[in-house]
């Protein structure tokens, strides 16, 4: 199950999942621009964008091992974690001009205290506090957190982070939203013209490269989209739910199976375009935090919000005709562990029949994830 | 009407041949390297077994288990977890919970009462449960398969093995044996083990009587006694070999397919 997608614009998208330093970005950096890497998804990237530099999401791809990383962790800490402090080690960060941590978990916070100390060339690393709750009093620690960095980034790279810059780095990264979500729209086709594991390549891709090089791109890719027809010839339209996925090979094993992939929740996905940040507020600062901490779809590192995600997940299953939902989860992820199981209670009860699945960061045990796959379309009659 | 099933595990290559609804032969063979080779070998027997002349007589085939995309006559593959729900149920139509012990994994299927598969759980990233991890006891105990199966059934006090990792349990095992603990009560203790293990799976699709055992490991009694032991019911035997069971549960959709078919194009 493979589109005929053309355009250059998906080719270098393409790219970019598979590289951590993919051409386009090799480019900003020659002409002399500065990069910022950050973790996970709860990091306003607006800040580093309003900053004059180009945030980049942290992934691990393309890390064979753990050997080196090993040794800074225990045995129940996630395999993400492992792979990117692996490659923090051998040097593959060092394109680099900063790095932002945030206790999104206890592995991605213990990535950090391992970076600040056994990677000392780093030319500026941080972490971000990010609350639990999502009401108020936490929007108002966050703004307070996100003013911090707005300091320390001002300081360090020499630059003035205006609300004036802020507001046009928010202009831009909704324009992103907006983009990306009319790529959502036709997928809700019934023969949709990019396929699942295309998407995410999509959505990846726009974590790894200047916003507005990234627009245009996709701009370029809609235009040929919303001219093509998918083949169609897929058993079930599925939705995906889970953390951090940023491998459309594993979307992929799923596919060659017949489930297309149709809709998501995930932090790759739906989950950092669905909702945008609100324009209207004075303060742009407050507006972030709003977004970050209490607007956009939840993941569930915030308490009291599993209804709403669940609800969240079960609109969307309505909204692009899901047969039924997969829930990934890296092994040793806290947070998803008992979500899945909440998750398949809600799903049962609304009539959607559910597959959880445990993987590895790195995509392996193809033949395990296939048997699981086809097995639940079986399942589900398709 | 004649349809096949092959189901290439990791441990065994099993093949059944079905004519008109009833089977007429099966076979079972340890699978070797290729599953190619497995497969087409356990089908050329199973039908010479059949008194037919070639594998182009049957009508359909379904190929399932480990090695199912790679049986090379087959007409179309299913997974072996609705397979193996599909051959429970045809041998005993009151079951509602199949738990399949393979040679490299297991998993836990709950059915419907048309036999359809409503939920399943599988273990396929330790060897904890499976065929493996009994072959690996047996080894360390030097007892053989059979041996461990009725060791188990002679402890009266079985000990307790907290690992169910095979490599950390062959380590525990080999304490206890040093410590002068009686081996029926080693065997015993490590099926409880493993008994406590699955009915952690099957309490995640729920257990619902009848409950059954298939695969290589149904055939070890001293395992079901366990397993019964903490489901706290009866686990019923299966009135054929129960390796065969997906297999079986393959022919017969393969038997469906074909009366499809012919009720598409009657001839």
């Amino acid at each position: 199950m493979e589109t005929k997608i053309k355009s250059k614009a998906f080719e270098q998208f393409t790219e970019a999942t598979k590289t951590l330093l993919n051409p386009v970005l090799q480019n900003w950096k020659n002409q002399g621009g500065k990069i910022v890497g950050y973790f996970c998804s709860t990091v306003p990237e607006e800040i580093i964008t309003a900053a004059g530099l180009v945030p980049i999401r942290m992934r691990a791809t393309g890390s064979t091992s753990t050997e080196r990383s090993d040794a800074f962790f225990s045995s129940i800490n996630c395999s993400f974690a492992r792979h990117c402090f692996n490659l923090a080690l051998t040097g593959d960060f060092k394109f680099l001009d900063g790095v932002i941590c945030v206790n999104s978990c206890d592995h991605v916070r213990r990535i950090y205290d391992n970076w600040t100390r056994f990677v000392p060339d780093t030319p500026f690393i941080e972490v971000m506090s990010l609350p639990r709750k999502t009401e108020s009093a936490q929007v108002a620690w966050y703004r307070d957190e996100i003013n911090l960095l707005r300091g320390k980034l001002e300081k360090h790279f020499g630059i003035k982070i205006s609300n004036r810059t802020l507001w046009k780095a928010i202009k831009l990264h909704n324009e992103t939203r907006r983009l990306q979500k009319k790529l959502y729209e036709l997928r809700k086709q019934e023969k949709p013209p990019i396929t699942g594991a295309e998407t995410l390549a999509v959505m990846v891709a726009g974590t790894a490269m200047p916003k507005e090089q990234y627009n245009n791109m996709l701009r370029e890719l809609l235009d040929e989209l919303s001219r093509t027809k998918g083949s169609g010839g897929h058993r079930a339209r599925l939705l995906i739910v889970g953390g951090i996925l940023d491998d459309p090979a594993y979307i992929r094993v799923i596919e060659e199976r017949g489930g297309l992939v149709v809709a998501d929740s995930l932090c790759f996905g739906t989950r950092i375009m669905w909702v945008e940040v609100d324009e209207s507020l004075s303060d742009p600062v407050e507006a972030l935090a709003k977004y970050y901490v209490a607007d956009r779809p939840s993941c569930p590192r915030f308490y009291g919000e599993h209804d709403n995600r669940a609800k969240y997940i079960i609109d969307m299953c309505r909204e692009f005709k899901c047969d039924g939902v997969i829930a990934e989860r890296l092994m040793f992820c806290d947070p998803w562990a008992v979500e899945h199981y909440m998750l398949g209670q809600d799903l049962k009860a609304a009539g959607i029949p559910m597959l959880k699945l445990d993987r590895e960061y790195i995509t392996g045990g193809v033949g395990q994830l296939r048997t699981r796959v086809q097995a639940f379309l079986e399942t589900i009659g398709r | 009407m004649i349809v096949g099933g092959c189901d290439v595990g990791s441990a065994t290559g099993k093949a059944v041949i079905m004519r008109n609804g009833e089977i007429i032969s099966y076979e079972i063979i340890p699978s070797t390297t290729k599953p190619e080779v497995t497969a087409r070998t356990v089908m050329d027997k199973a039908v010479e077994m059949a008194g037919l002349s070639s594998i182009s007589e049957l009508d359909y085939i379904v190929g399932t288990g480990y090695g199912r995309l790679k049986v090379p006559f087959a007409n179309e593959n299913i997974s072996e977890i609705t397979c193996h729900a599909r051959g429970a149920q045809w041998l005993l139509p009151t079951v509602r919970t199949v738990v399949d012990i393979g040679g490299q994994d297991c998993k836990v299927m709950s059915l419907g009462e048309n036999g359809r598969v409503l939920e399943f759980v599988m273990n396929d990233r330790c060897a904890a449960g499976t065929g493996r991890f009994f072959e690996a006891m047996a080894r360390v105990l030097d007892c053989g398969l059979q041996g461990l199966s009725e060791l188990a059934l002679q402890g009266k006090h079985p000990a307790t093995i907290s690992s169910q990792c095979s490599v950390f349990a062959e380590s525990e095992v080999i304490t206890l044996v040093n410590e002068g603990v009686d081996l029926a009560d080693i065997v015993a203790g490590l099926h409880a083990s493993i008994a406590s293990r699955l009915n952690s799976m099957v309490r995640k699709v729920g257990l619902v009587e009848d409950v059954v055992l298939t695969g290589g490991c149904a055939k070890n009694d001293g395992l079901a006694k366990a397993l019964e032991d903490k489901f706290g019911m009866s686990v019923k035997k299966l009135s054929l070999d129960p390796q065969i069971a997906g297999a079986i549960g393959a022919a017969l959709i393969a038997a469906e397919r074909v009366s499809k078919q012919t009720m598409k194009n009657p001839a």
